[in-house]
């Protein structure tokens, strides 16, 4: 909902998405399916759509396809047929894309998000099927012709498509960024959207609220990052309430959105809408697979997001926010667990994991850099009262950078705290002997120079001192 | 079955295949004789439950994930009619939208 | 022959006799590098292979290393393969000499080898006739004895029904036998590579080199090569099975006659011989001329001008590029056909026309099945309706050409192996008789037409 005299207006969504698979070579070849080689280097006949050339099925590229589909809750098919999609493109080889049709891998699928307007939404996820993906045009590397990279030409693609379930450009996001998380999980794909592994078209209408039929649908393409999902639908939705407020009509048609001025313009033209010509491609066989097949599939899914959410609040006592952060990215989840299987407090390894952890994960290429029992050594130092939590920030660190052992690195830095009674108490008498004035104003009510003085022998033991010890000592020596 | 003049001009534009305007009629007339002599299958009833009859294996097989690419004797450059920086050349998209896909 | 210098005299006799067959306009390949490669071959070929030294010539539509692969269209004029089809690394595995690119109808699309940019090729025996198509250079070389053996390709009887019009033997195997990978598609399934030879041992020896699994074609069954039988003492225990369709009143005369007489040949051998029925027969024809023209069109959108072959230059942009390239690089049959495919998968006729000829084609295949499971070992037929017509004779008529595939198709369509062999002349001219046979089991076939070869009077009018 929302746009131009919004409450009258109901915006409705659907997403086709395209995720390349995380396989070393192509689909129907075995040419190296690696990102960002040479132009034209990672070709073969086949890829190349040379004369009397044939695809040859990646049986890897099949079981993440289907493990993807068991992730969203599709049924697998046990028999799918490839179709050829017949058209004309400069980096379309074959003339043809080799994908699926009436028998898709997978139907039926869905995929619960959280909407920022109406809690916890699901999405029904209509198909999910193989096939190949295109090269490359490039039009501004030379004046007037177009070059063709076809280095990307038969690399492994699932396409996924909703039902027109989203209701909001923020819901079609948030859809996005949950796809690519469970997406990641599985790992079938890097889901990189700037190095284009996952690539979505939006179709877009809007109808008044209470009207059963949906509007005309528009296509919306050329979207390159989670940012401009956002930009884009609202651009295009605002679009079609302004015309259709001043009386006009939404054409069916395919925009392309423009991240530089942010806005949609008309595919130029396309003389008549694509007749694709989808027969099964009888260069392949039915795509048949055996129940032990998808049930290995399914075995080889780990534990996916929502789930793991539930166990965490559950086994952890976190919030359902916690729990969020802690399992975005599966690599952090494991390892939070380890931390606490490694003896943590579950409550403290994860604020430590929210924070110190995450933001130098954020920082560095090799991610998690504090060993999973070194954090829960550090913690337990913590709870312990053998370092303050700034001396442990510190410790942490450290062992990030050059690694080692919390408590050694921690005593090599000096930071151990004193909760030594005797040496602590020493230090309060000394504080308290130098400051006899705030002592008397203590005495005549002043109870918040408490922290004064903790301050104090904090200063005076250079931070060693246990904080709560000498909070105590003070309690005690102070005159009441 | 007739196809007219203008059927076969948009099925030439599906077809990516130019057709001039003197071998239209000829063409027109040898497709309608062509589409009338094949269409004859439609006096057979509908075969409900005769399977699609593909020859062939019943089941496609799969390749290992290797990096095993089919050899060239050459590459795209010699094959290519124009070839630049390691690109193939065509003439850029008029009708065609511009878009990086 | 293991013995090197044998392998370059053959090489140096069989150069010297396809020089002399130059006039059928059969062979592709300008003479001097066709002499120097095949010298050069013959050096490097394996002595152990089975086919040492023997020169087998290769149809245009099958991609080779050597000379180039045009496939009869001015699309690919001068078009190199920068890889070997599957077939022709097994040949020359096998010590085999690949003694030039053969003329063909342009990709295949034809029964006459008249439609190719390099001219019409000739009959062997009769210059003002056709030799058949689409193999008929194939067809032809062998025809004259410049070449033991040559591959052709089968989409719709393409290396039977030449070789019935040119009194040789032509094998097509069961769909997959053989590996497409490397043969240029035309209609994926129904195409498969044959075999033309002078004798049925010939071209049986080449198909089964040349058969056998390839990873690199998913339509190729996973089996071992063709075993040759041996040839049988007789055809006591067979049942041959006869089709009446294959016999309609209206078939030439002669035709019947040569058919009867082998047919007789066969009985006397010790075969049992039964009538059956393929109740779908006439609707065979219909039904290739929309699959395969519907695949022909999403095989051929390849042929843009954008990666190889010729470009026709000075386009505005990439579209007007495909159109002319494609316009003028396909002749008018090829134009036609792309035309028919794509029009009987648009929408809208899909389900008329590409769904119904998918139906179909399982009746036709269903007839076979319900035939060879009422004990029947091999079906019994003419090739072709007719011998050798005239050239240009059928130009004027698709239709008229297409009837000429009106015995062949059948197997094409059902994916099942067939041979023609020579079974007699009328008015002196060639005539092939053909054995249908069970899937995977060519053996059987062969012995038949071992066994038919030996008695049948092939040079002897019918």
């Amino acid at each position: 909902m929302g746009g131009p005299g919004s409450a009258a207006w109901e915006t409705v969504i659907g997403l086709e998405t395209h995720v390349q698979l995380r396989t070393a070579s192509k689909m129907f070849c075995g040419c190296s399916a690696a990102f960002g080689a040479p132009p034209n280097t990672n070709v073969c006949p086949v890829c190349l759509g040379l004369p009397g050339a044939l695809p040859m099925a990646n049986g890897l590229a099949l079981q993440l396809a289907v493990r993807a589909a068991l992730a969203l809750g599709c049924t697998v098919h046990p028999r799918s047929v490839f179709a050829r999609k017949n058209y004309f493109y400069p980096d379309l080889p074959k003339g043809y894309q080799i994908s699926q049709f009436e028998q898709p891998l997978a139907t039926a699928g869905s995929l619960s998000y959280l909407s920022p307007d109406r809690g916890i939404a699901t999405a029904t996820i209509q198909r999910l099927h193989v096939e190949e993906d295109a090269g490359k045009s490039l039009h501004d590397r030379f004046p007037k012709q177009t070059a063709i990279d076809l280095n990307r030409c038969g690399v492994p693609l699932i396409e996924i498509v909703t039902g027109p379930d989203l209701r909001s450009p923020q819901e079609a996001r948030a859809y996005l960024l949950t796809l690519k998380q469970v997406l990641e999980y599985a790992a079938v794909s890097d889901c990189d959207m700037e190095k284009g592994s996952l690539r979505v078209d939006a179709n877009v209408s809007v109808r008044r609220v209470g009207q059963p039929e949906l509007g005309t649908k528009t296509e919306v393409k050329n979207i390159n990052s989670f940012a401009y999902v956002e930009k884009a639908l609202t651009v295009e939705r605002d679009r079609q309430i302004a015309l259709l407020e001043a009386g006009g009509r939404v054409e069916p048609q395919t925009l392309l959105y423009d991240a530089k001025t942010n806005g949609v313009r008309p595919q130029r033209a396309k003389e008549e809408s694509h007749d694709y010509r989808y027969f099964p491609d009888p260069d392949l066989p039915p795509l048949v697979l055996r129940e032990e097949f998808i049930a290995e599939q399914q075995a080889l899914l780990p534990e996916l997001p929502a789930k793991k959410r539930e166990r965490f609040v559950e086994k952890y006592a976190l919030s359902l926010t916690d729990a969020a952060v802690l399992t975005a990215d599966r690599g952090v989840a494991d390892y939070y667990e380890a931390v606490v299987h490694a003896g943590a407090d579950a409550k403290a390894a994860a604020n430590w994991v929210m924070t110190e952890v995450l933001a130098d994960a954020k920082d560095h290429a090799d991610g998690l850099r504090v060993p999973a029992g070194a954090l829960a050594n550090l913690i337990g130092l913590v709870r312990g009262g053998t370092l303050s939590h700034q001396a442990a920030k510190r410790v942490f660190g450290e062992v990030a950078e050059h690694g080692g052992e919390p408590r050694n690195v921690a005593e090599a830095l000096g930071l151990i705290q004193v909760a030594d009674t005797g040496v602590v108490t020493g230090w309060v008498s000394e504080v308290l002997v130098a400051h006899p004035a705030e002592v008397a104003r203590y005495k005549s009510g002043e109870t918040k120079l408490l922290q004064f003085f903790l301050g104090q022998v904090m200063k005076l033991s250079r931070g060693k001192a246990d904080p709560k010890l000498a909070q105590r000592v003070l309690e005690e020596r102070l005159p009441a | 079955m007739s196809v007219t003049h203008d059927e076969v001009l948009k099925i030439a534009r599906l077809a990516e295949l130019d057709v001039s305007e003197e071998a239209l009629p000829l063409l027109a007339e040898q497709m309608s004789r062509i589409l009338d002599y094949v269409a004859q299958i439609n006096a057979v009833p509908a075969s409900e439950g005769v399977k699609p009859f593909v020859p062939g294996p019943d089941a496609l097989r799969f390749r290992a994930d290797e990096v095993r690419p089919i050899l060239l004797a050459f590459g795209p450059e010699t094959l290519a009619p124009a070839f630049k920086d390691g690109f193939f050349l065509v003439p850029k998209l008029g009708a065609f939208e511009v878009v990086d896909s | 022959m293991s013995d090197p210098s044998e392998a370059l005299a053959s090489a140096k006799a069989a150069a010297d006799r396809l020089v002399k067959a130059k006039r059928l306009n059969a062979c592709l390949t300008p003479t001097a590098p066709l002499r120097k490669s095949l010298l050069t071959q013959a050096q490097a070929a394996h002595p152990s292979g089975v086919l040492y030294g023997m020169p087998v010539a290769v149809k245009d539509n099958i991609c080779t290393l050597e000379f180039t692969t045009t496939c009869g269209s001015k699309i690919l004029e001068a078009y190199r393969s920068p890889y070997e089809a599957t077939a022709v690394a097994k040949l020359k595995a096998a010590g085999a000499l690949i003694a030039g690119k053969t003329n063909c109808d342009e990709f295949a699309m034809g029964s006459s080898t008249e439609h190719s940019i390099y001219g019409r090729t000739l009959h062997p025996f009769d210059k003002t006739r056709v030799p058949g198509g689409s193999s008929g250079g194939s067809a032809a070389l062998v025809a004259v004895g410049a070449v033991p053996a040559a591959l052709g390709s089968e989409t719709g009887g393409s290396v039977r029904q030449p070789a019935s019009l040119c009194g040789v033997v032509g094998i097509k195997p069961t769909y997959g036998r053989v590996s497409r990978y490397g043969l240029v598609a035309f209609g994926s399934s129904l195409d498969q590579i044959g075999v033309l030879g002078r004798s049925v041992h010939d071209a049986a020896r080449v198909l089964s080199v040349i058969s056998g699994r390839d990873p690199k074609d998913s339509t190729c069954e996973d089996r071992d090569p063709l075993r040759l039988p041996n040839v049988p003492e007789s055809l006591q225990g067979f049942v041959i099975g006869i089709p009446k369709e294959y016999f309609p009143a209206d078939l030439d005369p002669a035709v019947r006659r040569a058919c009867d007489r082998a047919i007789r040949l066969c009985k006397e051998l010790g075969a049992a011989v039964r009538e059956v029925a393929l109740p779908h027969t006439a609707y065979a024809v219909p039904t290739y001329y929309i699959l395969a023209p519907a695949e022909a069109s999403s095989n051929l959108a390849r042929y843009d001008g954008a990666r190889y072959g010729p470009r026709f230059d000075g386009s505005a942009d990439v579209r007007a590029l495909y159109r002319t390239t494609r316009g003028e690089g396909f002749g008018p049959e090829v134009r036609r056909r792309i035309l028919l495919g794509t029009y009987v998968l648009s929408s809208g006729y899909y389900d008329a026309y590409y769904r119904k000829a998918q139906q179909m084609r399982a009746l036709i295949a269903q007839d076979f099945r319900n035939a060879f499971d009422r004990g029947v070992d091999l079906l019994f037929t003419p090739t072709t309706p007719s011998p050798a017509f005239k050239a240009g004779e059928k130009l004027d008529d698709p239709v008229a050409m297409y009837l000429s595939d009106i015995f062949t198709v059948t197997a094409n369509l059902a994916g099942l192996p067939a041979i023609s062999l020579p079974i007699g002349r009328v008015k002196g001219l060639p005539l092939g008789g053909q054995f249908i046979g069970q899937a995977f089991l060519e053996d059987e076939m062969l012995e038949a037409a071992y066994a038919l070869e030996r008695v049948v009077p092939a040079t002897e009018e019918a």
